[in-house]
Parts: C-alpha cells; structure tokens; sequence
C-alpha cells in the first residue's frame, strides 16, 4: 500500500471499518511512513473533537422556557382569534372604501382642472378686441 | 413512566405528562440540535420549538412509532430549517469578513470549554477546521454523520428518522466519511492543522 492509497483509508482505519487484510496493510505501511503517521495523529486528534463536543450543558429551567414559550404562543393567537368579528370585517371594507375614495376623488380633480382650462380658452376666444384708436381717433381727440 | 402512558396523558392536556416528556428527552433534543446547528443558544431555541410542536401535534403521532425517532425527525428538520434560513439572512446581509466569522467562532468555542484548561489553543483550532468541514457536507450526509457521531445510532435507527433504507444510510455515510477526509487531508498538506 502506497501513501495515496492509505491517506484515503485513514478515516475507515481509525473508525476501524476496513476489512482485517486491509486493517493489517495500513498498519504495516504506519510502521514504515513517519509522515503518514503524523497525518493520522492529527486526524485522530481531530475525529476527538467529536467527543468532547458532545453532551452541551443545557442551562436550567429548561421546561419553564419551553412552557412560557407554549403560552405566548398560544396568547398570540388567541389574540388574532378573538378579535371582534366587526373589527376583522370592518377594517378592510373601511381601508378599501378610503382607497377607492382616494381614486375617484383624484379622477374628478383630473377632470374637473382640465375642463376648466378648456373654458379658460372659450372665454379668452369669445372677448372681441377692442382697440381705442379705431373708435376715437387722436386728432379728434385733440380738437376736443 | 413509560412513553406511551406520557403521549396518552399529553393527548388528554396533561401538563405533568409533558414536563416528564421535556425532562426525558431535553439532552436527546438540544444534543441532536446542537451537532447540526453547532451554536449552544440556538440548539437550545430550536429545542424549545420542538417540544412546542410535539405538544400541539400530539395527535397527529402514531402509537407504532417510537417517541425518540419522532423527536429525532422533528429536531433534524427544525434544525435544516433553521440553517437554510439562516444561510438566507447571510445573503442579505452585508458580506462579513471570513476572519470576523471565525474569531466570533472562536470566541464561542471559548466560552464553551473555558473551564477546561486542557482544552488548548491547538484544539480549538482543530474545533473549527471540523465543524468546517462538517458544515461543508451536503445536507443529507450531515444528518446521517450528526446522528451516528453526537447520537451514536445505529444505521437501523438513523435510517428510521431519515426514512429511508439501511443501505441508503451506510452509503451516506461512507460518502460523508469520505468527504470529511477529503477536507482534513487538503488542510493538512496547507498546513493549517
């Protein structure tokens, strides 16, 4: 066995999860690879960590806290459950009218400011030009 | 008490049934929480909701099933949950530096053992290149590896809470097995072991 080969065994080797041929084959190439050996003490090292990160301390009054979180829970909807039906129905028949309110009343300030800049124009075309001079020349005006 | 006396009490609204339930079953629940999630406070809020939701489906839980693997089942997707949702809110979030992420690491692996001299610099360092390379392993395989290394099942029991078959498991965890040295060895030739 080559270190290639048993670089990518270590993991099953040290789970002891070969078969016994190969248990034996790895073994016999640790006895002669220093450098292959200090890749398995570390990987050993390392698969430890496993154990001693097992089993957190849980931090006590561990059910009071599930169970204040049960009623909160249970608070919270109660909350959403009885609200008066009126409050539930009403608030969005009144949000909706508002809205549709806001949308007609805009419509007819549209309409009502570009009529009236149309009757703006009328009234500008419908008042003749008056000029003084045509009507009261200046020499008559002078005579007088 | 044995288990189904306490589901029978619980499906009858039996507060007593419930704290035996917790008190039986909390180190199982934050255990199996804590390999997935790696971080004590939000095993323990994941645990918390799932003993919430064994108390609101109690009804829904077969007699023929066994309590543990259904606890096991509810904790490993709470927990899925709640690493998806996290990796969601990382995105969203402004990026935040690698050396930021592993110094807050540290800092917890810290606070966790810092009643253990013997638990050193080197080891710490060996903490957070596992967890690493743990997190690193595609969802299933993470499951199947959590359970058989911080639960220690069987392949029969982890195949039970996963739903799937025996083989389905072994090949999983050869493969998560496989991927975790693949990892290692790669940190080891950069030297960062």
């Amino acid at each position: 066995m080559n270190c290639q080969v048993v670089q990518k065994k270590l993991i099953f080797f040290l789970e002891k999860e070969l078969s016994g041929a190969e248990m034996k084959a790895v073994h016999e190439h640790l006895d002669i690879c220093p450098n292959c050996v200090l890749f398995a003490q570390e990987m050993k090292a390392t698969l430890s960590i496993l154990d001693t990160d097992k089993n957190p301390e849980i931090t006590p009054f561990f059910y009071t806290r599930v169970k204040a979180k049960l009623e909160n829970q249970v608070e919270a909807e109660n909350q959403v459950a009885h609200r008066p039906v009126l409050v539930r129905v009403l608030q969005p028949v009144a949000f909706s009218i508002i809205l549709l309110f806001g949308i007609y009343g805009g419509i007819r300030l549209g309409n009502t400011s570009s009529s009236k800049s149309v009757n703006v124009v009328a009234e500008q075309e419908l008042i003749p030009y008056w000029n003084d001079l045509d009507a009261e020349p200046i020499e008559i005006f002078l005579l007088d | 008490m044995p288990d189904t006396e306490i589901i029978e009490q619980l499906k009858q609204g039996n507060e007593n049934a419930f704290r035996r339930l917790v008190e039986n079953y909390q180190k199982l629940v934050v255990n199996t929480c804590y390999g997935m999630v790696r971080n004590r406070e939000d095993a323990e809020d994941i645990a918390q909701d799932v003993f919430v939701e064994v108390y609101r489906n109690v009804d829904s839980f077969r007699a023929d099933a066994k309590l543990s693997t259904w606890l096991y089942r509810i904790a490993v997707n709470r927990s899925l949950n709640h690493i998806r949702d996290n990796k969601k809110h990382k995105w969203f979030q402004s990026v935040e530096s690698e050396v930021e992420a592993k110094n807050r690491q540290l800092l917890q692996l810290e606070s966790s053992k810092v009643d253990q001299p013997e638990y050193d610099l080197e080891n710490k360092q060996r903490a957070i290149i596992l967890h690493g390379a743990i997190n690193s392993l595609p969802e299933n395989q993470k499951v199947a590896f959590t359970l058989s290394k911080y639960e220690e099942l069987s392949y029969q029991e982890i195949s039970e809470v996963m739903e799937m078959s025996v083989s389905s498991v072994e090949s999983l965890l050869f493969r998560a097995k496989k991927n975790l040295q693949k990892k290692l060895h790669k940190c080891y030739k950069k030297k960062c072991m």
